[in-house]
């Protein structure tokens, strides 16, 4: 459980996180979203004490991260994969982290059995990968077994095998009951990873809110239909008996004439129309990616107030 | 790899229920720290290289002295000179050595590791200075007694026998190692307040290296004797103190010649005031 109360960091008149207030609930994966330099890091980053608040606080299981006996138990952490000295072997490296809580060598070797670095683990990590050391971050976060995990991009040069295994080992463990939240760039994969979405523009949170909810902003799902025919079937579609709602567009890639985007309508009712018609279909898929125009539209408009220059807005005026 | 098989197993054995944070685990943490990087193990053998070698070359080049057999107390401090005389060259490895435990780990963003471990804080750098004085005063005292040792038979040569049961010759060479430590601490301290590696050393070496040479040619020119005596509570000529044999009286240096406790107490005191600094700075600052 991490409970940030009015959280704010400024650096001088700019104020990287204002005045944020959100919980992140154990036995679910929360993300965290936001475009570059909305102020994710920095509050991660609060989170474990490495930066200071200007004002507000931030407690992990009703303490702040420093006054806990066994702060590795409590909070897992990867705020970055640099944060290792480049000189020492990954087995060196966790051995030292580990030590400060006489965690051992038994748990050193089963989290690199478990992050896969078996073959690297005596090799010095200023040789390492994205992905390795990524890894070997993931590797120190599970150290001291901790009920709560906070994970700053963790699929950030992950290979594809890389980036399920993320997404299998952060659903594990909020099933087993512990808090996870994890920020990501990659909205599709915060979809199918995430329950519950925190977004952040400029230092504030622009919503908070179940995974289900932030999707349905965007105005439902989409569904993908590939047909010979599309100019018929989206006739068919576009017919007024089926309501307003219903929308047709052009598939997202121009070079693909076969595919249609429809939403306000379920698979199953299109495929009824099609089939009562006699169209053919060879494709008929509900897309889920459309978190991520949930995305854009909140943090597009976020951007738009403030540049928009109507509000006297408060960074203007400071400076 | 068949990691996507392994979240079932992120639980299989606790690291135990007591595992909490403690002292020991940060002192042994810091251990295996400067024990599993290269930098540390070149350091250190070039300090115990250059200390042998160095005084086994002064040993081979001393000539006989005119009038036979020194008194004792020529003999006893000659002795103490050949096996601490690279301690000028040495001192420089320790500074350095001292400089990078701290400052490599701002370079490399292992320190935002270390104060997530310890969010304390203050206990990492304590530890961290702990270990790294103790490990580079033993490895000082090994290489400044193996010299002592291995030179001790090609002294003789010249009409001088030291006598290792005289409490001042073994306090000058203790001394020696002493000095190393903390010249190398207060370089960590340095590098603790400055977080930068270049900029580290250079003040470290500046304070050790420039600062005394500015003070003497300012006394001579200006012909003032308070600055030269400022010039012996400097770190470098202050700690030098602390490896000299009381009846060496070889120094040329200008000024207060300090006892070698006062010697020692002065260092103590630089030590203390800059790891004061780095403390109060480290408590403040973002990592």
């Amino acid at each position: 459980m991490i409970e940030a109360h009015g959280l704010s960091k400024h650096y001088g008149s700019r104020k990287a996180v204002d005045n944020v207030t959100f919980s992140v609930r154990p036995g679910m994966v929360t993300g965290f979203l936001g475009p570059n330099g909305a102020g994710k890091s920095t509050t991660m980053r609060m989170i474990v004490g490495l930066d200071r608040p200007t004002s507000g606080s931030v407690t992990v299981n009703g303490k702040p991260y420093s006054q806990h006996r066994a702060p590795l138990r409590e909070v897992g952490v990867l705020l970055d994969a640099k944060a290792i000295h480049t000189g020492r072997s990954a087995v060196n490296h966790l051995l030292a982290v580990g030590a400060t809580h006489g965690i051992g060598r038994k748990r050193v070797d089963e989290v690199i059995g478990l992050t896969g670095l078996d073959s690297v683990a005596r090799k010095r990590v200023g040789g390492f990968s994205l992905g390795m050391g990524q890894r070997l971050g993931i590797a120190a976060a599970l150290l001291g077994d901790p009920a709560t995990l906070v994970l700053d991009e963790p699929v950030n040069g992950l290979d594809p095998e890389g980036v399920m295994w993320v997404r299998s080992l952060a659903r594990h463990l909020a099933g087993e009951g512990r808090t996870i939240f994890l920020s990501s760039h990659l909205m599709s994969e915060m979809a199918q990873t995430a329950d519950h979405i925190i977004v952040l523009g400029r230092g504030r949170v622009i919503a908070d809110a179940p995974v289900a909810e932030i999707v349905a902003l965007s105005g439902g799902k989409l569904v993908r239909v590939r047909t010979p025919d599309a100019a018929r079937l989206a006739q068919l579609l576009a017919s007024p008996e089926l309501g307003t709602e219903v929308g047709v567009n052009p598939g997202a890639d121009a070079d693909e004439h076969d595919v249609l985007e429809v939403s306000g309508l379920g698979a199953a009712r299109i495929g009824e129309i099609a089939a009562s018609a006699g169209v053919v279909l060879h494709e008929l898929t509900t897309v889920a990616g459309s978190l991520e125009e949930a995305y854009m539209t909140l943090t597009q408009d976020e951007v738009e107030y403030h540049a928009g220059g109507s509000q006297p807005a408060a960074e203007g005026a400071i400076r | 790899m068949s990691t996507t098989t392994a979240p079932a197993a992120s639980r299989a054995s606790s690291p135990g229920t007591l595992s909490q944070l403690t002292f020991g685990g940060i002192l042994k943490s810091e251990w295996i720290k400067l024990a599993s990087l290269r930098s540390t193990l070149w350091c250190y053998g070039l300090m115990i290289a250059i200390t042998i070698g160095f005084g086994v070359l002064v040993a081979l080049t001393l000539t006989d002295a005119p009038g036979g057999q020194p008194p004792v107390e020529v003999q006893q401090g000659t002795a103490v000179q050949v096996a601490t005389l690279a301690i000028g060259f040495t001192a420089l490895v320790s500074v350095v050595l001292g400089a990078l435990v701290i400052t490599g780990e701002y370079g490399t963003g292992m320190i935002r590791s270390t104060l997530t471990a310890v969010p304390t804080r203050l206990p990492a750098l304590f530890g961290k200075v702990l270990v790294f004085g103790a490990v580079t005063f033993v490895v000082g005292l090994i290489a400044i007694v193996g010299t002592a040792l291995v030179t001790a038979p090609l002294l003789p040569r010249i009409g001088i026998t030291p006598d290792f049961a005289d409490p001042g010759y073994l306090l000058a060479l203790v001394g020696g190692a002493g000095y190393l430590a903390l010249i190398g601490v207060l370089a960590l301290a340095v590098g603790a307040i400055l977080r930068h590696s270049a900029g580290a050393i250079a003040a470290a070496l500046g304070l050790i290296l420039v600062v005394p040479t500015i003070l003497l040619i300012l006394s001579a020119v200006l012909q003032a004797d308070w600055l030269a005596n400022v010039g012996a509570f400097l770190p470098d000529a202050a700690g030098s103190r602390m490896f000299s044999y009381s009846q060496d009286g070889l120094s040329v240096a200008p000024g207060l010649l300090l006892e070698p406790w006062q010697g020692l107490l002065v260092l103590l005191a630089w030590d203390a005031v800059l790891l004061l600094a780095a403390a109060v700075l480290l408590k403040r600052r973002d990592a």
